[in-house]
C-alpha cells in the first residue's frame, strides 16, 4: 500500500489509508486537493456514464454545484455510424475511379496534366472527405444573411443544380428565421438602440479607417479609452486591445513563452490557442479535456524531470485552458486549476473567448462565475466579437505584462489598430453591461441569459435528446452522430424556419457529429418555446432521441382527482 | 384512409432507412445502385434458403434421431 505525496492530506490531517497509491477519481477531481475527513461525493440515481458530481462537499474550492454531462455514445447509434461512413466511402472511392477514367466531368481541384507524376496533392484523407462527403451536404453551411444577426434574420434563398457543386440565388428572401447558431450571447448584435447611436456619432467624427498600426499613429484616444475601460471590468490592472481575436492568442503565445518553456495546454482547446503555441517554440503536453488528474500528473512529470534532454528545470510552465469551450459546451475546472497552479507555481492562461459577458452574475466571466480573484489568472484573454456585438479580442493582466506586450506583441507592431466603431461598441456595450449608462439593461440581458440557458437545456434533456456540457453553459450541443442526420438536420430546420449550426467532421470526432445552439438573452420565451418545439417535431422525424435517461416533464397542472379523468382504461 | 396511413408509415420507414445508411446523401442512381445490389444479395438468399430448406431440416431430424 503506498502512500504517495499526492494522497497524503493538504493540511496534514490524519485520514483513512488509500488502497493501490492514487486512486483517480472518476471524473478527474483530485483527491489531494480535498480535505480527507469530508465526505465521498455521493452518486445521483442517474446511469454510471455520466459524470454528474455535486460540489458542495467540497468546501473552499466549489461554491455551487458543478453539474456536467458526456453521456456515453449507445452501441447501435456507433455502429449504424461507421456503417453510414462505410457506405459513403465505398461510394466515395466509386466516384473518383469514375472522375479518374473521365467517365464523369469533375469539378474541384486537380493536378494538371504535366503534373501527373509529381507527389499527388489531393490524395490524403481530407480531400478524399471534402470531395466525397463535404460536397453532398454543403448547403447547410456558408448561408448568405441579408440582415443583422440577432435574435431573428433573413436568409438569402438558394439553389443548386449540380448537386452543391454550385449555387444559384432564387432572388427571394426567407424572412424572420429564428438565429440559433449566431454568439449573440447579451443579444447585443442590433442596429437600433444606444449602442448603434453612438456608433454611428463616433463614425461621423473619427471616419472607419485608421490606417496604422498601434505603434505608430494608430493610437487613438478611444482606444485607450477602452483599454482602461475593459481593465476595470475585468478587476485587472491593465488589459490590450487587438483587432481580431484569433490573432490575439496566435500573435501573443509566441511573445510570452518561447523555447525552454513548457505549455500545457487543453485536449481539446481552439485552434488559434493551438497555433499560438507551435508558433511560441515550446514544448506542448496535452492533457485531458477538464481532467485535473490529468494535468496534475503532467505538472509533477514537468518538474520532477525538467526538460527532455538537459533535466534542466523550465523556464516557464504555462497552462492553456478555455473559459467555455465552444464545441463540447463544458466550463473549466477553474477553482483546481487555480489551486493546481499556485501548488507547483505554474503560470495560468486563460481564454474567455466564449464565456465573458455570458457567465457570472455580475456577466464577467469564468471567473466572476465561480467567485474567484481575477489576479490569482496571470493572463485574461478574451474576445469581443461574442457578448459584446464587435469584433477583436483583449488580453488583461499586471501592467508590466501589458506593457511588455504593447512592445513585443506582433499584433500590436504589425496588425491595423481597431476601427473607431467597433471601439465605441465596445466601450458603449461594456458601459451596458456594467451598469454605468444609469440603465439595468445590462444586468437584465445577464439574468436573461442565465434563465434561458437553464430553461433550454432543461426542455432539451427532457425531450429525450443527448446534450454535452455544463448545465450552466450558453453553448449547447445536441449530438446527430449519423452523417446524414447533419444534412437533414439543417434542411429540416431551415424548412421549418430556424436557422441552426450543424458540425461535423474535422470539427469533431468522426462520429460524434452535432448541432450546435447558442442561446441568446435576445431569445424571448416564445421563440425558445417555438423552437424547442420544432427541435421536437424534426427530433421524432429523424429519430434523434438517443437518451436513455428520458425524464417525465413536470405535470402542467397541479395533482388533483381530475388529472386521470381523461386517460381511458 | 387506412391505406393513405399505411403509405405515410412506409415513406416514413423509407426514410429512416435513407437516413442511417446514409443514401439520403447520396445522388438517386448512386441510390438505385445501392438499393439493386441490396435487393439482389437478399433475393439469393431467400432462393438458397428456398433450395435447401427440406435438406437442412431433414439433416436436423436426423441428428436428433426423430427419422432415420
Amino acid at each position: 500500500m503506498t502512500e504517495s505525496p499526492a494522497t497524503k492530506p493538504v493540511d496534514g490531517e490524519a485520514c483513512e489509508r488509500v488502497k493501490n497509491g492514487l486512486k483517480p477519481e472518476r471524473n478527474g477531481l483530485v483527491r489531494s486537493l480535498h480535505r480527507c475527513h469530508e465526505r465521498q461525493y455521493k452518486h445521483h440515481s442517474l446511469a454510471d456514464e455520466e459524470e454528474v458530481h455535486t460540489a458542495s462537499h467540497y468546501g473552499s474550492l466549489y461554491t455551487q454545484p458543478f453539474l456536467e454531462s458526456f453521456e456515453e455514445t449507445p452501441m447501435l447509434v456507433a455502429v449504424l455510424t461507421y456503417m453510414g461512413y462505410g457506405i459513403l466511402t465505398i461510394f466515395g472511392y466509386l466516384r473518383d475511379f469514375l472522375r479518374h477514367w473521365k467517365i464523369e466531368r469533375c469539378y474541384i481541384a486537380r493536378e494538371k496534366e504535366e503534373q501527373r507524376d509529381f507527389v499527388p496533392l489531393y490524395q490524403d484523407f481530407e480531400n478524399f472527405y471534402t470531395r466525397n462527403l463535404y460536397m453532398r451536404i454543403r448547403d447547410n453551411w456558408n448561408r448568405p444573411i441579408c440582415s443583422v444577426p440577432g435574435a431573428k434574420m433573413d436568409l438569402m434563398e438558394r439553389m443548386s443544380n449540380d448537386y452543391n457543386w454550385t449555387f444559384e440565388y432564387t432572388g427571394r428572401v426567407v424572412q424572420e428565421v429564428i438565429n440559433m447558431g449566431s454568439y449573440n450571447y447579451l443579444g447585443f448584435a442590433e442596429n437600433t438602440g444606444p449602442c448603434a447611436d453612438s456608433v454611428a456619432k463616433v463614425t461621423a467624427e473619427y471616419g472607419v479607417g485608421v490606417a496604422s498600426t498601434r505603434q505608430e499613429t494608430g493610437n487613438l484616444d478611444k482606444h485607450e479609452e477602452m483599454e482602461k475601460l475593459v481593465a476595470q471590468f475585468l478587476g485587472m490592472e491593465s488589459a490590450m486591445a487587438f483587432g481580431m481575436g484569433f490573432a490575439t492568442n496566435s500573435m501573443n503565445i509566441p511573445a510570452l513563452v518561447g523555447k525552454g518553456c513548457l505549455i500545457l495546454s487543453d485536449e481539446l482547446n481552439h485552434a488559434s490557442l493551438v497555433l499560438g503555441a507551435r508558433l511560441s517554440g515550446s514544448t506542448i503536453r496535452v492533457f485531458k479535456h477538464n481532467n485535473m488528474q490529468s494535468l496534475e500528473k503532467l505538472l509533477r512529470e514537468a518538474i520532477v524531470h525538467g526538460q527532455p534532454r538537459t533535466h534542466r528545470p523550465w523556464k516557464k510552465i504555462l497552462i492553456v485552458v478555455e473559459g467555455i469551450y465552444s464545441m463540447e459546451g463544458s466550463i473549466v475546472r477553474l477553482p483546481e486549476v487555480i489551486a493546481l497552479k499556485k501548488r507547483y507555481r505554474a503560470y495560468l492562461y486563460l481564454d474567455e473567448a466564449h464565456s465573458i459577458g455570458a457567465l457570472g452574475p455580475r456577466g464577467r466571466g469564468v471567473v466572476d462565475y465561480f467567485g474567484l480573484d481575477p489576479c490569482d489568472v496571470d493572463v485574461l484573454m478574451g474576445t469581443f466579437t461574442k457578448s459584446f456585438g464587435a469584433a477583436g479580442g483583449y488580453i488583461a493582466g499586471k501592467r508590466e505584462l501589458i506593457e511588455f506586450l504593447r512592445s513585443h506583441s506582433h499584433s500590436a507592431v504589425y496588425a491595423t489598430s481597431m476601427s473607431p466603431p467597433v471601439v465605441e461598441q465596445i466601450i458603449t456595450s461594456m458601459k451596458c453591461i456594467m451598469g454605468e449608462d444609469g440603465t439595468t439593461i445590462g444586468r437584465e440581458r445577464v439574468t436573461q441569459l442565465a434563465e434561458n440557458t437553464v430553461y433550454f437545456r432543461r426542455r432539451l434533456r427532457e425531450l429525450g435528446f443527448i446534450i454535452y456540457g455544463n448545465n450552466d453553459s450558453p453553448v449547447v450541443p445536441l449530438m446527430l452522430y449519423m452523417p446524414a442526420k447533419i444534412g437533414a438536420f439543417g434542411r429540416e430546420m431551415l424548412k421549418r424556419n430556424i436557422g441552426v449550426v450543424v458540425v461535423g467532421f474535422p470539427a469533431t470526432p468522426i462520429i460524434e457529429s452535432r448541432a450546435r445552439f447558442c442561446i441568446s438573452a435576445a431569445h424571448t420565451t416564445d421563440m425558445l418555446d417555438r423552437a424547442l418545439s420544432v427541435i421536437s417535431e424534426v427530433g421524432d422525424l429523424l429519430q434523434l432521441k438517443y437518451s436513455r435517461h428520458r425524464k417525465r416533464p413536470l405535470a402542467a397542472r397541479p395533482f388533483d382527482d381530475s388529472v386521470y379523468e381523461d386517460i381511458d382504461d | 384512409m387506412a391505406l393513405g396511413d399505411c403509405w405515410k408509415q412506409l415513406s416514413w420507414i423509407y426514410y429512416q432507412y435513407l437516413l442511417v445508411t446514409a443514401l439520403y446523401m447520396l445522388e438517386p442512381w448512386e441510390r438505385t445502385v445501392f438499393n439493386s445490389l441490396l435487393v439482389s444479395v437478399a433475393a439469393m438468399a431467400v432462393y438458397t434458403g428456398y433450395v435447401f430448406m427440406p435438406q437442412h431440416i431433414m439433416a436436423i431430424l436426423h441428428y436428433f434421431e426423430v427419422v432415420q
